[in-house]
């Protein structure tokens, strides 16, 4: 091809690619303010209004989910619910993939591809066998139900992820240590956990995130309107918007769910961005 | 001598003991509950009483001759999964191009973009409904306030709602592809992009001439992980009922269907062998998909 006309070519190319950059930009911001704007305002004003500044502020619609609608509830079951799961999981998933990533053993590569084949399961597959072995202990229908499944699902990403931070740590600090005459075990509590803990943190992060938005599981493992977290409370709010037509509240629910994950992914979005990377860009 | 014995020992107590936590619950409450599937997907069962009725591969046979499965719930997941991710992987590709150059902003731009992926489904959903509404919807009434009004559609349309969630997957998953691919592109390496940039070679065929085949292996991590997650796809689909009622038919996927028919919804249906059976296919399905990506994908390793 002849290199003017390929150059025509790519440079209205990169202008359409940076136009759709800034659109796709512009439309998240966008909806994002639409939502707070929305929530700020009366449900008349949002109908006859949709694209104004609310005109006067309506604070009353972040009070009215806690106290009419008991979000408060929701809020509190998820924090309790996503904290325990998270510290569990990434103590357990720590301890696994420092072994399968720093100790040569026999049988450690089948152990490894074991928790790989988890990441290719669909939980839809194991849901109702999950939901049974609940019931036969009695458990079902409880918060220790869905702790349990998020703690047990979330292993297998956690593992590779936490897996990525370790095996990138130079070989030399065990032979050091060994030499040292420091235990294994002293190895790894006062040298290679501290090294490692911007891992525990990615994961830490990573699996609030996607706790803290978890739907299927929580529909499914919790009976109890009072045990709802909050996915599954905006959910049923979402149901009472029909009988209600409370629609600025829901808006203002929609943004208390939204600001522990936009607090956390503003702080730490190039953690979570460079550890999710780093399992998948690390072969 | 009697010390590195000491040292063996003690390592092979800590591999044990390290391990036995996380082996022990990902047996109990995921592996077994994984291979119990298979066994249950083989009864016709309420799950409530003890008495589990052996059908065989009845089931399956049945699920064969489910037109309602495989026109609706299957074809709206090879909807999600194909025309989905070939969208998304696209603006993802023209995306990464952008944001591989020296664009300023790029950081602010790169969280921008991943955003969507840290909302709550549930609430993208409710969003989304809000954009796409008849009567007071914000597309309609843009298009409006921008004096289109020719374009206006009723979004919501049975005919094309399938249409309108998947734009709005694609807004909620683009970022997440885009971040992974674009942190394997910012590892290429500058001597190389210089060489060609030198001979006259223009940004847009670097990108595809040179740094993609060199992030080949992290691209089809990408792809692998899209055929995961869309068929897995629940919450978005499943809010689309508006939190009361089952969900209309264009946002009934594999993954809802199965809910559906175990669970149910004001009615219950409790059909947990034939749901199961439902499982094993959406299991199969991924197995197919992972399996089709490592053979297109596969390639030999690139030396650089």
């Amino acid at each position: 091809m002849n290199t003017r006309l390929s150059k025509v070519i790519s440079g209205t190319g990169t202008f359409f690619a940076r136009l759709l950059l800034y659109v796709w930009s512009a439309f998240s911001v966008f909806s994002f303010c639409w939502i707070i704007f929305g929530s700020l305002k009366t449900t008349k004003e949002l109908f006859k209004d949709a694209w104004g500044f609310p005109k006067e502020i309506q604070w009353e619609n972040y009070i009215k989910i806690f106290t009419e609608y008991n979000l408060g509830i929701n809020l509190w079951n998820s924090i309790f619910i996503v904290s325990i799961s998270v510290a569990l999981i990434v103590a357990v998933s720590a301890l696994a993939a420092y072994i399968l990533s720093r100790v040569i053993f026999k049988g450690s590569g089948a152990i490894n591809k074991f928790f790989v084949f988890g990441m290719g399961v669909p939980f839809q597959l194991l849901l109702i066998p999950l939901f049974f072995q609940f019931f036969q202990i009695g458990i079902v229908g409880t918060k220790t139900s869905l702790i349990l499944a998020y703690v047990a699902l979330s292993l297998p990403f956690s593992i590779f992820l936490i897996q990525g931070f370790f095996s990138s740590l130079p070989s030399v600090l065990e032979e050091a240590a060994a030499i040292d005459g420091c235990s294994p075990m002293r190895t790894f509590f006062s040298i290679m956990l501290p090294l490692g803990k911007s891992g525990l943190v990615t994961a830490a992060i990573f699996n609030f995130i996607s706790l803290w938005n978890e739907f299927l599981l929580a529909l499914t493992f919790i009976s109890d309107r009072a045990d709802y977290p909050l996915s599954v409370g905006l959910y049923s709010l979402q149901g009472s918007m029909q009988y209600t037509g409370d629609w600025v509240s829901l808006l203002a629910a929609l943004v208390v769910i939204t600001v522990p994950t936009l607090i956390i992914y503003m702080l730490l979005s190039r953690q979570i961005i460079e550890g999710l990377t780093m399992g998948a860009v690390k072969e | 001598m009697k010390n590195s014995k000491a040292t063996r020992k003690s390592t092979r107590m800590m591999i044990i003991l390290f391990l036995a936590p996380a082996v022990l619950l990902y047996c109990f409450w995921f592996i077994y509950p994984t291979i119990k599937a298979f066994y249950v997907s083989l009864f016709d069962w309420n799950g409530f009483t003890a008495d589990m009725n052996f059908v065989g591969l009845d089931n399956f046979t049945e699920l064969m001759g489910d037109t309602a499965f495989w026109t609706v719930a299957a074809k709206n997941s090879a909807i999600i999964t194909f025309v989905g991710g070939l969208i998304i992987f696209a603006l993802s590709f023209v995306i990464c191009a952008v944001l591989s150059t020296k664009i300023r902003g790029k950081k602010f731009f790169r969280a921008l973009i991943f955003f969507p992926a840290v909302v709550n489904p549930i609430a993208v959903s409710i969003l989304w409904t809000f954009i796409y509404n008849n009567d007071w919807g914000l597309l309609n009434s843009f298009l409006s306030l921008i004096g289109l009004e020719s374009w206006q559609q009723v979004w919501m349309d049975p005919s094309r709602l399938t249409w309108a969630i998947l734009v709005a997957l694609i807004w909620m998953y683009s970022g997440f592809y885009c971040v992974i691919l674009l942190a394997a592109l910012d590892r290429v390496p500058e001597n190389h992009i210089e060489a060609a940039t030198l001979e006259g070679a223009s940004e847009f065929i670097i990108f595809f001439k040179i740094k993609l085949p060199m992030i080949w292996n992290v691209l089809a991590t990408a792809l692998t992980l899209w055929c995961i997650n869309s068929i897995k796809e629940f919450a978005l689909l499943y809010a689309w009922g508006g939190g009361i009622d089952i969900p209309p038919e264009g946002a009934i996927n594999m993954a809802v269907r199965m809910y559906i028919t175990a669970f149910g919804k004001r009615l219950p249906v409790y059909r947990m062998g034939y749901a199961t059976a439902m499982g094993v296919v959406m299991f199969i399905a991924v197995a197919l998909l992972v399996f089709i990506v490592s053979k297109v994908m596969k390639r030999d390793k690139l030396e650089y």
